[in-house]
């Protein structure tokens, strides 16, 4: 009975990590071709890390544009203490948590995002139980606090480490562990009912 | 919440199972992979890790739910650029031609030319290049092929390359021209040359 731990930080640049740096110096000089390339390299990503966060792809899309227009206005005073890759997560990751915040902290069942139809690829029985389930995991994140879900959502979705989580956003790693923990009890107890 | 909550060894929401272990003590070893006699004979605990188990697997099968991959990135990424172009930083004219002519060149046009001509030195990949001053000069910085036989040689190449692409393409007359090698790469670590394009991947 060996869990499978999800690895602590996988690469997030696949245009090179020295092209990063080159594009990133560009990009801060003003040069927006250089950071067009930037964010088609990390776009794909972070939407992900978004519409896992917010659990829905249009508030994504405008957290990680956001945060990507944010970017580009601070660029200059980047100082490149990290990657343009772990600033941006650590950014979008903060803009959700934002967001979540400022949440209404019942939103009612009919606010869920509707879901389009699935690729016809997917075997009709495996359709049926997987929205039904997607539509009670989606209520039982809902239940979490805003610093839960986005703890637990790194760590199980996203595969990070603790340590890494606690400096994306800004909290101990023992602080993580709580959260992660409390989000696992909370949500074991909650789907437990659909078993 | 804006208090963290504080920093205890047991937390208050923790559960003593009946074995006596505590549930987060329990999750925990199977999250690393630590197991023990008692975690592999206690059905307390056998139980605790399948819920977990089942939790984890039910959302991962989620995960990739068709529904909830972002889909269409490339009008995404040109609705960001579309935002972007709005607020571009052109930099300082720069003066051209002669000091009696009245013509100026944005400093981040001329600053594209060239790292341009830089990169046409094979192997080499520019990065920052700011320019000041009268007559203009020039700071660049570069990453070099980790292979470079002689690195003074190759930075006088881009030296040379820049100069003549100032004095010919862009008519800019330059001071000094400042090469800085940043990085020495190897080829693994250097982006293929099409991202420099702006090539979707």
């Amino acid at each position: 009975m060996t869990g499978n731990p999800p690895p602590g930080e996988p690469p997030d640049v696949e245009g090179g990590r020295s092209d990063d740096t080159l594009m990133t110096e560009r990009a801060a000089e003003g040069d927006e071709d250089a950071f067009a390339v930037l964010v088609r390299r990390h776009a794909p990503s972070l939407l992900r890390l978004a519409t896992r966060l917010l659990g829905d792809r249009t508030e994504a899309e405008d957290a990680v544009q956001e945060a990507f227009v944010g970017a580009w206005r601070s660029l200059p005073e980047f100082q490149g203490r990290s990657s343009f890759g772990t600033w941006m997560y650590r950014i979008v990751t903060n803009r959700c948590l934002n967001i979540l915040r400022a949440r209404r902290p019942q939103a009612p069942l009919n606010e869920l995002p509707d879901l389009p139809a699935p690729a016809y690829t997917t075997a009709p029985d495996r359709i049926t139980e997987g929205r039904a389930a997607l539509h009670d995991v989606q209520e039982a994140l809902s239940t979490l606090s805003p610093e839960q879900r986005i703890c637990w959502t790194l760590r199980t979705l996203d595969g990070r480490s603790y340590a890494f989580i606690a400096k994306t956003v800004g909290i101990s790693e023992q602080a993580v562990r709580a959260r992660v923990f409390r989000a696992r009890r909370q949500l074991t107890h909650s789907l437990g009912a659909w078993q | 919440m804006t208090n963290l909550p504080p920093e205890t060894r047991t937390d208050p929401d923790d559960e003593t199972l009946p074995c006596g272990r505590l549930l987060s003590q329990v999750w925990a070893d199977w999250e690393e992979g630590v197991h023990d006699d008692h975690t592999t004979q206690c059905a307390h605990c056998r139980l605790a890790v399948a819920d977990l188990e089942r939790l984890e697997s039910q959302v991962r099968a989620l995960d990739s739910d068709p529904a909830q991959q972002p889909v269409d990135a490339a009008s995404f990424i040109d609705r960001v650029m579309d935002v972007v172009r709005l607020e571009l930083r052109p930099g300082r004219p720069l003066p051209l031609g002669e000091t009696d002519e009245d013509l100026r060149i944005m400093e981040n046009v001329a600053a594209r030319a060239l790292r341009r001509a830089a990169e046409e030195v094979p192997g080499v990949r520019a990065g920052s290049c700011r320019l000041g001053g009268t007559p203009v000069d020039v700071d660049l910085s570069v990453h070099v092929p980790l292979t470079t036989p002689d690195v003074q040689a190759l930075a006088q190449q881009i030296r040379d390359r820049v100069d003549v692409t100032a004095h010919e393409r862009l008519g800019l007359h330059l001071g000094e021209i400042n090469v800085r090698i940043t990085d020495l790469v190897s080829e693994d670590e250097a982006a293929p040359r099409s991202a420099q394009e702006g090539s979707a991947p």
